[in-house]
């Protein structure tokens, strides 16, 4: 394996971790938490709610703007 | 007895955030020490360092933001982030739109009536949002990449989207509680870990406005995506998803 391939299984790992976590909150709602769940509680606060929109339009600025 | 003692323990922090006198630059201060404020401008540091000036201004001007409000709003009364918005009642999920009340033939046909024009005014709604959608999607996508009028695009779509943040929730949804409150570090450990394995990539690149085969970042893999005029209009469509998911938290 090619350090190309082990970098890109890095981002791979993470993406089927947060997958297997939304997966777990829909069977076990009471357990775990859906990521809608917790976006929703961080949002609850200005600032929450103002960083995360922020987040959102950073990955657009990131790859599309100048 | 428990939501006695909590009622008066707020009632002692109301009184004590009454009776404290903070200065302006104490004001300032504790709005510096928001984690928020504080993630943004290390976000501007690095993104300007990194060759993207744009981005570092806009998230230092939202930090500032951030700041000069937690600062107005300590010297004025209670912090919105420990009092909430306020209510958004009026669009609450439990809310029910046109109550009958008493069950007779008349109100509930009119009852029905009404409903049908709702969902039929939040139909039209809807299909004008996703015309618009893919309307905004098929032109900005036609633009190239990191050229002004993308920019323009994405930039004034992205101010937006903060200022409606702002205003705050546009109804109320129901609050963490429990066992999935306390397992919500988990979702911050993925989010970290990604973060953190994007920036190893980063670091590791000849240059940090130059690409590493080796240890590509996630903008140097969705380079051949990007390149297309059907894959960035794709992205886009994808990124207003979001944005319209947000919208609703």
């Amino acid at each position: 394996m090619s350090t190309r391939d082990g970098t890109i299984l890095g981002y791979l790992l993470v993406l089927a971790a947060g997958i297997a976590l939304q997966v777990a909150s829909v069977l076990r709602p009471d357990s775990f938490p859906s990521l809608g769940r917790v976006l929703t509680h961080v949002m609850r606060s200005r600032t929450g709610r103002v960083g995360i929109f922020v987040a959102w339009a950073w990955v657009g600025l990131h790859f599309f703007a100048k | 007895m428990a939501d006695a003692a909590q009622g008066t323990g707020d009632e002692q922090l109301a009184q004590h955030a009454a009776t404290e006198v903070l200065s302006p630059a104490h004001a300032v201060l504790a709005g510096l020490r928001q984690p928020i404020v504080l993630i943004l401008l290390l976000i501007a540091f690095f993104t300007t360092i990194s060759g993207k000036p744009l981005d570092g201004f806009l998230m230092l001007t939202v930090a500032t933001l951030l700041v000069w409000d937690a600062a107005r709003t300590r010297l004025s009364g209670p912090s919105p982030d420990v009092a909430g918005y306020g209510s958004p009642g009026q669009q609450s999920d439990a809310a029910g739109i046109g109550s009958p009340g008493p069950a007779t033939a008349a109100t509930s046909q009119a009852g029905q009536r009404e409903r049908r024009r709702i969902t039929g005014r939040m139909v039209a709604a809807g299909g004008a949002w996703l015309a618009s959608g893919l309307l905004y999607a098929g032109i900005v996508g036609g633009f190239r990449r990191y050229s002004w009028p993308a920019t323009i695009g994405v930039v004034s779509l992205g101010c937006l989207m903060v200022a409606v943040g702002w205003q705050g929730p546009l109804r109320r949804r129901a609050a963490l509680t429990g066992q999935a409150l306390r397992r919500a570090w988990l979702w911050a450990v993925v989010l970290v870990a990604g973060g953190m394995w994007e920036l190893s990539s980063l670091l590791q690149q000849p240059h940090l406005t130059t690409d590493s085969y080796a240890h590509p970042t996630i903008s140097a893999l969705t380079d051949p995506l990007l390149a297309s005029h059907p894959g960035r209009s794709l992205t886009l469509g994808a990124w207003l998803l979001i944005g319209w998911f947000l919208v609703g938290r």
